[in-house]
């Protein structure tokens, strides 16, 4: 069949597995950033990503381990200041993501000549995802889906109520910076497939799919990791079919997947 | 038995409870009333750990985040949005895993409910409905202490009435010692063996007759309001 004939190249065979991977994680992580309403953190720690691939690019080290560090780093700082000060979250992530951006961009500034790496970190690159990438990306999808899924039932009754959670023993404070920092490796990793001004997407339409025909959480969830799937592969093999930039035609799938699902949900 | 013993809380320069000190004993249905603002849901949850206080607080002669196995908790608001898919089963399910059907079927009907409500969406529920749900739940590991934060908020004066009575036969059946704040002086008076009655202070505590005295609800209230009120318990 024409559309999968993207899958005879090893380049896009490692680019669907790359894909299929963090659909799963962004997807699974996207239900309780949804719930939680936090689709800011996600857009936030991306952006602010770019520093640590600056610092990257300029000591000549592979991007996506640092940028990795980086944004757990702000991550946990995101979360210390949540709950040392009175300052909502959005407008602690959006101290932290404009001022880590600016870094970036100064960082940027003493590079010279053409930076096809920051390009690609801007765009996503799921096309180049090489070997030592995939393994990259899959160890810590493979480690946070372990603790997602264990953890599932704590995530949830803290995200639907603290305080009735914290009395029940959970520890609250612990899970929740775990769940900032799974958040900030997942956003970095999905950096590399989907670019830093797209990567949100992943986290959020997915699961905005699943909310309009699920009735349980369960189905919320396997409906959610299910939509994320099928929006990375046919996004994927459009982009191939018509030699359209494979980012940007995921994220178009998802959005009109998403209208589909509103015209059919009622 | 709860010892409450010269708590105090402070948010910065602001005292908002000062030197509170009362003892529940075991199997005693005690009510927080007062003012709004008075401090009643701060001194709950300080009793809970859930803030920073001064004093001391023992549950069953431990400290609260040592035996949270034993302590069942309905907050006075459980925001959640209605749209968000989550069914009551799932709901039940969140603190404690793995609990046999049987056990929620027979949770519920002690609840008033009927088991088939376990596969509704939990956004789907009237509020006295969600009400007994966050009951069940709170209940469903026989807590020796439940703490209930306005619990009757959302109900109707019947509901409210089959709400109390629920309370009673949790304390009766399970001999589960309940505290819980209210504003409603008149129906709390009849069924509840104390009252802490704050301000930001202790103003009275004891059994509801001999504790809520003209004088005392005058401290509590003000002169004009514990007019109004002690009309109210009278009836």
């Amino acid at each position: 069949m024409e559309l999968f004939e993207f899958l005879q190249y090893p380049f896009m065979q490692r680019a669907l597995v790359a894909g299929i991977l963090l659909g799963v994680l962004l997807a699974a992580l996207g239900v309780f950033v949804t719930l939680r309403r936090m689709a800011f953190f996600g857009e936030g720690i991306a952006h602010a990503s770019l520093a640590g691939i600056a610092i990257a690019i300029l000591v000549g080290m592979n991007p996506l381990p640092i940028a990795m560090i980086w944004a757990v780093i702000l991550a946990l700082l995101i979360f210390i200041l949540e709950q040392k000060t009175k300052l909502p979250i959005d407008t602690v992530i959006g101290i932290f993501f404009t001022s880590s951006m600016a870094l970036g961009v100064v960082l940027m500034s003493f590079t010279t000549g053409f930076q096809p790496e920051l390009l690609s970190f801007l765009f996503g690159s799921i096309l180049s995802v090489s070997i030592s990438d995939l393994w990259t990306i899959a160890i810590p999808t493979i480690v946070i889906l372990i603790w997602l899924f264990s953890s599932q039932r704590q995530l949830t009754f803290l995200s639907l109520s603290e305080e009735q959670a914290i009395v029940s023993g959970i520890p609250v404070r612990l899970q929740t910076a775990l769940l900032y920092i799974a958040l900030a490796i997942a956003t970095v990793l999905g950096v590399k497939i989907l670019g830093i001004i797209l990567v949100s997407a992943l986290l959020i339409i997915p699961p905005a799919i699943s909310r309009l025909h699920a009735k349980s959480f369960r189905s919320h969830m396997i409906l959610a990791v299910l939509f994320s799937e099928v929006i990375i592969v046919l996004g994927l093999a459009l982009s191939f079919l018509y030699d359209l930039p494979s980012g940007a035609v995921i994220v178009l799938v998802g959005a009109f997947l998403f209208l589909l699902s509103l015209l059919f949900s009622h | 038995m709860i010892q409450v013993k010269n708590l105090s809380v402070a948010f910065g320069h602001q005292t908002i409870l000062s030197h509170v000190s009362f003892n529940v004993q075991h199997g005693e249905i005690a009510a927080v009333i007062g003012p709004n603002g008075s401090g009643k849901t701060t001194l709950i949850r300080a009793i809970l750990g859930l803030i920073s206080s001064e004093g001391e607080v023992l549950i069953e002669n431990e400290h609260p985040s040592h035996i949270r196995a034993h302590v069942g908790y309905v907050p006075q608001r459980f925001r959640f949005d209605p749209d968000f898919p989550i069914t009551v089963k799932e709901y039940l399910d969140l603190p404690r895993p793995h609990v046999h059907k049987k056990e929620y079927s027979q949770k519920l009907k002690e609840v008033g409910l009927e088991a088939s409500i376990l596969h509704k969406p939990l956004g789907s529920l009237s509020g006295g409905q969600l009400q007994r749900v966050l009951i069940a739940q709170a209940t469903i590991h026989h807590p020796s202490l439940l703490i209930l934060d306005e619990p009757s908020t959302g109900i109707d004066i019947v509901g409210e009435e089959q709400f109390y009575d629920l309370l009673k036969e949790q304390r009766d059946q399970h001999g589960t010692t309940i505290i819980l704040v209210s504003h409603d002086i008149a129906v709390i008076s009849s069924i509840v063996d104390q009252v802490i009655c704050v301000n930001k202070k202790l103003i009275c505590f004891g059994p509801p007759k001999q504790a809520l005295t003209q004088e005392k609800l005058s401290e509590l209230y003000g002169k004009k309001d514990a007019a109004l009120y002690s009309h109210h318990q009278h009836h």
